[in-house]
């Protein structure tokens, strides 16, 4: 067995044994046995693990999936380390929109969220763009506006949200990111997106890595790089928009996961996208099972926990980054 | 001469703009937005011939007074404190809120008050004091403000992420600590909602030290301008003028945070503004970036009761919304 497939098999494996752990810790914890039981028979504990616990830890597998892919792709395209779909205000905008949706028109349907969502990521995307086109800033004053932006989207939120005043944990969600209260009716909105835009991606690893050689060398080894970047971002944009509509923009996932993946197998994009995928799932499940056991019953919101986790690794990206 | 060298009519001309900007807003916030129906005449009537037993005045007297005192003297402590950290670092972006200062105060403060142990028995200006240093001593170290190739962009970066984190851990003392306090939600974006008198007479000593401290770098701040060779070599103790600047950005910080939470980008827009105004003598700038501050603290502070008339947004996210788009605008710029 290779080098990694090896990797690809222990994280694969890790990500396995975390669910269940996940499955059986809470506020009532119960025994692995009970915990397979219930999954394959039903019983007494059906509304705990498999209303509860389960759809919860299906979606912080499929946001982590989602952040990491898109988080790959934007560095792929942008070919700066600092950036990542929460740091350049996508997360933002998406959360801006999802949320004002939400609060304004509460009986907006739960599949047009992810669209308005989509929206929302690429109306902030649009106004990065427009930033970057007139003023071509260097690629760390770009990592900042992007911050700025996304300070400003959530100072929106934030002024939304006193305006429409929502229970805190709901609050929560849209401030920091938390999967609080997330059953299975947000796991079909969700999942379409991922079955095609995850794959979709896979299919543009190989022209990243072309591009990852610079714009003309890319070009005359045969890629169109503008309908790449295009396709790239848009699907980056797409995939970091669906799982922000689901569980509020957490943090960090989207430039953590990617790094670590690049840490472990280097940088082919064919490579780099399953293991990120799966770092990204592993984040966001351990950060969502420890927000759960922190304090029970009490919830942390994930967001807090993977910024805790996320911060000093910025730090330390900005210690190595010489392109200043 | 040395008076009107340093004060030039023209700049205090500016000043004098500032004033009544914000004694306009210090006013408005005294009558304007409330169940009772106040007038301006209440106002000049509290001052002119006041009455014990007239609700309006009792009304403006022990509710609007206090707090939009506390609106102004906050509004002048972080405006300050931006312009001083920007003439230290001589970086344009540098504010409290940037280098994590206010957010270390908060985190400090929320721990502190929220759990059962507080720490070492300290007072909440103390432990905010100690929070900032944390906050800003964290940006500094990992921001890279020791190594020779200081950049202020990694600064900033380094300063954000910090800031990022310690809010996230505010945010999670406060749940733990008690998961309806949805208010101190409002409290960590910075809120003058519920300001008494005790509140001001908590601000006043330590906001009036902190000034004192600030007016006496004046001198060294112009120098500095020049370079710190250059300010070393015309006679300034370098090493004394930082630590003087550094004890005043820090007092005013986290006196202004204890009272009313941590009020975003005050202090990077009030020097700003300050600066196309009156030039850049540390003489003039400190009262008018003062100034800007201020009124820009009492002016959100009014709009910020406005918009949604019996319930409070909380001022903070006034002045972010006001703030952020501001910063953009900055970071753009200093490119060229």
């Amino acid at each position: 067995m290779s080098r990694y497939n090896k990797i690809l098999a222990i994280s694969f494996v890790l990500l396995i044994i975390l669910s269940v752990i996940s499955l059986s810790l809470g506020v009532k914890s119960l025994t692995l046995e009970t915990v397979f039981n219930t999954v394959i028979n039903g019983g007494d504990e059906d509304f705990i693990i498999n209303q509860y616990r389960l759809p919860r830890i299906i979606i912080s597998i499929l946001v982590g999936i989602g952040l990491a892919v898109s988080g790959v792709l934007t560095q792929g395209i942008i070919r700066n380390p600092l950036a990542s779909p929460d740091l350049m205000g996508i997360s933002g905008g998406a959360g801006l929109f999802a949320c004002s949706s939400l609060l304004i028109w509460p009986e907006v349907h739960s599949a047009l969220l992810p669209l308005i969502a989509i929206l929302g990521g690429f109306s902030a995307a649009f106004l990065i763009w427009l930033l970057n086109h007139f003023n071509h800033p260097s690629p760390a004053r770009l990592a900042l506006v992007g911050i700025a932006v996304s300070a400003f989207l959530t100072s929106c939120i934030n002024f939304i949200l006193v305006l429409h005043p929502v229970e805190m944990n709901s609050a929560m969600i849209w401030l920091t990111g938390s999967l609080w209260g997330r059953n299975w009716d947000y796991i079909w909105p969700l999942l379409p997106w991922l079955i095609i835009l995850v794959p979709f991606s896979f299919y543009l690893a190989w022209s990243l890595d072309l591009s990852a050689l610079g714009e003309e060398t890319a070009t005359s080894l045969g890629v169109n790089t503008e309908c790449l970047q295009v396709l790239a971002l848009s699907s980056a944009v797409a995939l970091a928009s669906v799982s922000v509509a689901v569980c509020g923009t957490i943090g960090f996932v989207g430039l953590l996961a990617p790094h670590l993946a690049r840490l472990l197998v280097g940088p082919r994009h064919k490579l780099i996208l399953p293991i990120a995928a799966l770092t990204g799932a592993l984040l966001v499940l351990s950060a969502d099972t420890l927000s759960r056991n922190l304090a029970p019953p009490l919830e942390m919101p994930a967001g807090v926990l993977t910024a805790v986790l996320g911060a000093p690794y910025f730090i330390f990206l900005l210690y190595r980054y010489k392109g200043w | 001469m040395t008076l009107s060298f340093l004060f030039p009519p023209k700049k205090l001309m500016s000043v004098f703009i500032l004033i009544t900007v914000l004694l306009m807003g210090f006013v408005c916030s005294l009558y304007g937005q409330s169940e009772f129906s106040l007038r301006v005449n209440d106002v000049w009537n509290l001052f002119v011939s006041y009455d014990e037993s007239n609700i309006n005045q009792q009304i403006i007297l022990s509710l609007r007074l206090p707090r939009s005192l506390t609106a102004a003297v906050i509004g002048f402590n972080l405006g300050i404190a931006g312009l001083l950290m920007q003439g230290l670092t001589r970086n344009p972006l540098a504010s409290p809120t940037l280098f994590a200062i206010s957010s270390g105060a908060a985190c400090l403060t929320a721990l502190n008050s929220l759990t059962v142990a507080s720490i070492g028995g300290l007072s909440n200006e103390a432990v905010a004091f100690v929070g900032a240093l944390t906050g800003g001593g964290l940006v500094f170290l990992l921001g890279g403000g020791l190594s020779s190739n200081q950049n202020a962009l990694r600064l900033i970066l380094a300063g954000i992420a910090i800031n990022g984190l310690l809010t996230s851990l505010t945010r999670a003392v406060l749940i733990i600590a008690d998961d309806m306090a949805y208010s101190l939600l409002h409290w960590l974006s910075g809120s003058l909602s519920g300001i008494d008198w005790s509140s001001w007479s908590q601000l006043w000593p330590l906001s009036l030290l902190g000034l004192f401290i600030a007016t006496s770098t004046c001198r060294g701040l112009n120098l500095n301008a020049l370079g710190e060779q250059t300010a070393a070599s015309l006679g300034v103790n370098v090493t004394w003028l930082r630590i003087r600047i550094c004890l005043a950005v820090l007092i005013l910080t986290s006196i202004s945070v204890t009272v009313a939470g941590p009020i975003a980008f005050v202090g990077l827009i009030a020097p700003h503004l300050a600066r196309a105004w009156c030039g850049s003598n540390h003489f003039m700038l400190l009262p008018a970036a003062g100034l800007s501050g201020a009124a820009l603290v009492c002016w959100a502070d009014l709009v910020s009761r406005n918009i949604i008339p019996p319930a409070e947004t909380p001022v903070g996210i006034i002045t972010a919304l006001i703030g952020t788009p501001f910063f953009i605008y900055l970071i753009l710029k200093g490119k060229r």
